[in-house]
């Protein structure tokens, strides 16, 4: 790779100060540095420093969603030779989906570049890692189905308006995958909105997705109306493996855990957010089969029970990939147990109490983004009052 | 007997582990002292170039403390005073001629125990050794008019490539417990004494304490015995130089020796030598072969000072460390499997499980960024203070709120390690001293 070297180096003087490109430094800056480690060295201070830096970081988070690429791209090629009532091979599965996921993740990346490398520039920050997770994340939670242009759009609203305009990475409070796909959900409801199922098929094909089908009935049994449904199978362990219709990457939940596990073994994705999110959707969904019992609510969702709530819907991915994002959530050890559990409460009782979207963990997670830094505050007040009681004495 | 457990902290896994044999390397030619490197001091000369000085003697004061003398570690004469910019007095350099030194007065175990303050620190300012004497908070000369709560003194070294201090407090165990005799008459409080393993002291609290670095800083250990509190004063004093304290009472002279240790990847020799303060770093390398570049550091690595081979140990060092100083660009770095001898992470993000050791560099490892606070500060700091909370609170220059989250307590070489694990290459331990001097400056 040295002719590389030697072209980045020669062309290096034409971008530094005084040069003709001086304004685009930026994105050498960023191009030099990702392809060959920087030669920055420390000059105080600790003299040595650990390997790990942002760029690493997010490049692990990246490798933690290839499983759920690979798994999404089956699903939808699975999905699409149902519908098509074909029957295929998990190679033609891997290729169809393939086919139809690569254009999205193309105009996600394509997009999420040009508004990053744009804000450096005009910024003059340097180019920040952080866009390559989000335009990562973006295609997994959209389905397969989306317009490409809605794809553009939503990146650009997730980086613009969720990171750039607070700064860029680590100033941000929402998590910006999360923004762009809010975004679509609130202005094209139609392809997005989590009660219709999309699979890349024939015309018109539809159907309900898993949690559409308890919010739609009354009275029932949810278990038993989810083992009723022909069209798709939602038996618990297909919901667990994943061979259901969804978003792209959200809905195998044993792949979520690969990824998932990765990132906590990495110490990049705080576990403490993970299992405080499901102690917390465990505990509300405890509350909720106990209350349909006692109070005879007519709202099916209410009896859906813990383990069912874990494997349907974006619950897993959300918690995996987006709740654990340290940025924008909670930064102290105990305000992240905090962050988790209510992450998880909420997401069930915007499932069941809220008839309008099926889907809670998406809004659950942007909620409790906005009340993170309150949580740390509060977290931060205990250790003060503490301190004070101390210098009192 | 108290016993602390430290579990927070890190045993950076560094090439270079010194012997601990003690080698003993000619003497250094010059030695000399560098008034600007003590915090809050403004030095005042007492001698000129040219001038001859006695071992013990006094070379400058400091203004705003006229008792406090700095000695000459060595009989000689002044080589040079080095000024640099308005006037600061870079260093006090003496033609080293002999460390013979003129008996004072002598105490006996006896007389140590049944002496005053007064006697005590009027012998200690007389014989001008003094500024071994260091207090929390700000980490800077003690104040002979202040009364420590407590004195501290750390008798474990958890820094990186460091003097083993357990078998040099063993060799010197008289003198050791005549410097914590001495010192036990400067406070109204105790002297504690934290080690290893736990030993036989009077006139001493012992405690031990067991974990990673930075366990054995005297920050760390105050503040998981007895935190320090606004308006409190604690002094420390490094263990080599409390066993120069009691030499002095006991001997009635001034003995400079120091054990320290060269070490470090770019060390061919890695090895502890007996020295002299205030040596120079040429003299104390003298068994190295320096393969260029290399960076050479008075004081571990987390908080030293880059030096030249023709500067001095640093006065309350008591090591050099030598790292590489080239740093290479490897394609495609960021996708690094690990395990190689340069890709040391104490996040799991590499694989460097096992003993091995590593040959760090001067490489930064990767360019400056905002916080993503996966930990890396918390992770390392075993103390009771969120540290992203105050350096916040520092970045905002609220004094009220950097007081409230404790900064009282901190120190910035507990953060260095901070600093050494920050993803961000945030330099966190420099925010925490800015803090301490916005702190220290509004009184």
């Amino acid at each position: 790779m040295k002719w590389l070297r030697d072209i980045l180096d020669k062309i290096a003087p034409t971008f530094k100060a005084d040069g003709k490109l001086e304004k685009l430094y930026p994105i050498f800056e960023a191009t030099d540095t990702i392809l060959f480690s920087t030669d920055e060295r420390t000059h105080s201070g600790p003299h040595i420093r650990d390997s790990v830096d942002i760029k690493r970081v997010m490049i692990l988070v990246v490798i933690a969603l290839i499983p759920c690429y690979i798994f999404g791209a089956m699903n939808v090629g699975y999905q699409m030779a149902m519908a098509l009532g074909q029957s295929s091979t998990m190679l033609e599965n891997l290729l169809n989906g393939a086919m139809k996921i690569l254009p999205i993740i193309a105009v996600a990346f394509a997009s999420g570049a040009f508004w990053e490398l744009l804000f450096a520039v005009v910024r003059r920050h340097p180019v920040s890692e952080g866009f390559l997770v989000t335009c990562a994340l973006i295609p997994l939670v959209m389905p397969p189905t989306i317009p490409l242009w809605q794809v553009a759009v939503a990146t650009t609203f997730g980086i613009v308006i969720g990171k750039e305009i607070f700064g860029g990475v680590g100033m941000n409070i929402f998590n910006p995958a999360l923004v762009a796909r809010a975004f679509l959900f609130f202005t094209y409801p139609g392809r997005i909105s989590g009660d219709k199922v999309w699979v890349s098929g024939p015309d018109g094909y539809s159907g309900a997705t898993a949690l559409a089908v308890p919010a739609a009935e009354l009275s029932q049994d949810a278990v038993t109306l989810l083992d009723s449904v022909t069209q798709f199978d939602f038996s618990w362990i297909n919901l667990f493996m994943g061979w259901i219709p969804g978003s792209i990457g959200e809905t195998s939940t044993l792949w979520i855990m690969v990824g998932a596990a990765f990132l906590a073994l990495t110490g990049i994705a705080s576990w403490r957010v993970m299992v405080g999110a499901i102690l917390g959707l465990i505990g509300m969904a405890a509350l909720t089969n106990f209350m349909a019992e006692i109070t005879g609510s007519t709202n099916t969702m209410l009896t859906l029970p813990a383990h069912y709530h874990l494997v349907m819907g974006g619950f897993a991915f959300g918690v995996a990939f987006m709740a654990t994002e340290p940025v924008t959530g909670a930064h102290t050890d105990k305000g992240r147990w905090i962050y988790g559990i209510f992450i998880g409460g909420l997401t069930v009782i915007i499932r069941s109490i809220n008839p309008a979207y099926p889907e809670g963990a998406m809004l659950a997670i942007l909620l409790m983004n906005a009340f993170a830094s309150l949580i740390d505050y509060f977290v931060v007040q205990v250790n003060i009052k503490r301190r004070m009681v101390r210098y009192a004495q | 007997m108290n016993h602390i457990i430290i579990r927070k902290g890190h045993d950076i896994r560094i090439a270079g582990v010194p012997s601990q044999e003690v080698t003993s390397v000619p003497s250094s030619e010059t030695v000399a002292i560098s008034p600007k490197t003590f915090r809050g001091v403004k030095p005042k000369l007492l001698v000129n170039e040219g001038d001859t000085v006695q071992i013990g003697s006094p070379l400058f004061f400091d203004k705003t403390k006229p008792n406090v003398n700095w000695a000459s570690p060595a009989n000689g004469t002044v080589k040079t005073i080095q000024f640099g910019a308005r006037r600061i007095i870079e260093k006090i350099e003496i033609k080293v001629d002999g460390f013979d030194s003129i008996q004072g007065q002598v105490f006996t175990s006896e007389q140590l125990t049944s002496s005053n303050r007064t006697t005590i620190l009027n012998r200690i300012l007389e014989a001008n050794l003094f500024p071994f004497i260091r207090q929390r908070p700000f980490n800077k000369v003690a104040n002979p008019k202040d009364s420590p709560r407590d004195i501290f003194i750390s008798a474990l070294n958890t820094a990186p490539l460091s003097v083993d201090l357990g078998p040099v407090i063993e060799s010197e165990k008289a003198a050791f417990q005549a410097g914590v005799t001495v010192l036990s008459k400067l406070t109204d409080g105790s002297v504690v004494v934290t080690s290893k393993k736990a030993m036989e002291l009077q006139h001493a609290e012992v405690q031990t304490i067991s974990g990673p670095h930075p366990a054995g800083n005297v920050g760390i250990q105050i503040h998981h015995s007895k935190s320090i509190k606004p308006g409190e004063i604690i002094w420390s004093v490094n263990a080599q130089h409390v066993i120069t304290l009691g030499k002095l009472f006991l001997n009635g002279s001034y003995s400079p020796d120091i054990l320290v240790t060269i070490a470090g990847p770019g060390a061919t020799n890695p090895q502890t030598v007996s020295a002299k303060v205030g040596a120079s770093i040429g003299s104390l390398i003298v068994n190295q072969d320096i393969i260029e570049p290399i960076r050479l550091i008075s004081g571990n690595v987390l908080t030293g000072q880059t030096v030249e081979v023709d500067n001095f140990l640093g006065f309350y060092d008591s090591s050099v460390s030598i790292v590489l100083d080239s740093v290479d660009r490897p394609f495609m770095g960021m996708l690094a499997v690990g395990n190689s001898k340069s890709k040391y992470s104490l996040t799991n993000t590499f694989l460097t499980f096992g003993e091995k050791l590593f040959n760090f560099n001067t490489a930064q490892n990767g360019e400056l960024r905002a916080i993503v606070p996966i930990n890396s500060w918390e992770n390392v700091l075993p103390m009771d203070v969120y540290p992203n909370a105050l350096y916040r609170a520092i970045l905002a220059q609220d004094i009220e709120e950097m007081e409230q989250l404790g900064i009282w307590e901190c120190d910035d070489e507990d953060f260095a390690l901070c600093s050494f694990s920050c993803p961000s290459k945030i330099d966190v331990g420099k925010v925490i001293r800015d803090g301490l001097n916005m702190l220290e400056a509004e009184g």
